[in-house]
């Protein structure tokens, strides 16, 4: 891509620096979407449509876990996720901002990742009251295992909406009060950053990106099938 | 005489109705039985289902299930006697099946009218006639229960 910003005293402009790739973005929006449907469906009985929407968010999140390794430098759990020393320096101001998550932020984004892998998990294990309905992991369980798996399933969702709800009352708050576009930076990729600009994202190559894609696409399909192949 | 017959017959009848009374089920009896009727039912069709997705299906496990289903599917219609509804304690079961007993009778017939056919198709070992069975038959649960069964708590 060329530059076409006119250059115009870009000293008083503040530098925009890419924080996010499109993999981690379609990710978030993904994930939104995704629980989002899966709780209409479940509440309207829409259980076919509740199981592959269950299976997408499965290998979507499978697929942010892997891009934590092995994706690019903002997406990577080793960058962003630090101690609780590090979190209390942020909290009293003491840290440089860096692309990407800040190390509070991060904590959301571990809490949310390990709940949804929770909630996944006992989905795949459910059975409804009727044994009509079930997760393809249920096979393995009994009658009342599946249906503890499924009341888990159901509390877990209120811990999950709790953690949410934190989670844009949290962006909410950086967006009004500190000005900071967390919001459009989810969307566009982009952050402005004064003076001194932090360093830049590192992409992670398409090769990569595909090798996430087939392996989070095939975890999914083995487990949704039971383990057979 | 005649009053020794009366006598007689008088406490045949209290007896009778005694040993009537004992053995009747109270309503929240009548509740609990339904109750774990429906849970042995919900047992059977995980199992259907458990057996009919694996590998190598147990068509001895799928029978005995579908027997069950079957059995269940004409027995359901004496689980639901006058006084055994919401007044009688904690259930799921709503009014309307006792004030619109023509249309809850018709979603249990679908029930008992769909069974055979998941028992017939375990008998033939025809797992693809089995699955497409089981949906059927777990169409008609569904359509009864939209109508006739409650929320959960």
């Amino acid at each position: 891509m060329t530059d076409t910003v006119p250059p115009v005293s870009p000293a008083r402009l503040p530098a925009r620096v890419r924080v996010w790739d499109v993999p981690t973005r379609l990710v978030h929006w993904l994930v939104v979407a995704l629980v989002a449907f899966s709780w209409w469906t479940a509440e309207t009985g829409r259980m076919e449509w509740h199981r592959w929407s269950g299976y997408t968010l499965l290998g979507v999140v499978i697929f942010r876990i892997y891009w934590g390794l092995a994706g690019s430098s903002t997406a990577r759990f080793g960058q962003f996720v630090h101690g609780p020393r590090v979190i209390s320096s942020y909290l009293k101001g003491g840290w440089t901002a860096v692309p990407g998550h800040n190390p509070l932020g991060a904590l959301s984004v571990i809490a949310l990742l390990a709940l949804l892998v929770t909630q996944a998990t006992f989905g795949l294990f459910a059975v409804d009251v009727d044994g009509i309905e079930s997760g393809p992991l249920s096979t393995y369980v009994s009658f009342e295992t599946g249906r503890a798996a499924a009341s888990w399933h159901e509390d877990i969702f209120d811990v999950l909406s709790a953690l949410i709800l934190l989670h844009v009352v949290a962006v909410l708050y950086y967006v009004l009060f500190r000005k900071e576009a967390l919001i459009a930076a989810m969307l566009h990729g982009e952050r402005a950053y004064s003076e001194p600009q932090p360093p830049p994202m590192q992409s992670a190559s398409v090769v990569r990106l595909l090798l996430g894609v087939v392996l989070a696409t095939a975890l999914t399909w083995w487990v949704a099938r039971a383990f057979q192949l | 005489m005649p009053r020794s017959l009366f006598r007689t017959l008088g406490s045949a009848v209290l007896v009778a109705s005694l040993i009537a009374v004992a053995y009747a089920a109270t309503p929240k009896e009548t509740q609990h039985a339904r109750h774990e009727h429906y849970e042995e039912l919900g047992k059977a069709f995980k199992a259907i289902r458990d057996q009919s997705s694996a590998g190598s299906p147990d068509f001895a496990a799928l029978q005995k299930n579908a027997e069950v289903v079957n059995e269940a599917s004409v027995d359901q219609q004496q689980w639901f006697p006058k006084g055994t509804g919401p007044e009688a304690g904690k259930t799921r079961a709503l009014p309307e099946i006792w004030t619109k007993p023509a249309d809850f009778e018709a979603a249990q017939k679908m029930f008992s009218d769909r069974a055979p056919k998941l028992l017939a198709a375990v008998k033939a070992k025809d797992v693809d006639a089995v699955k497409a069975a089981f949906k059927e038959t777990g169409g008609a649960c569904k359509n009864c229960h939209d109508t006739f069964r409650g929320p959960e708590e």
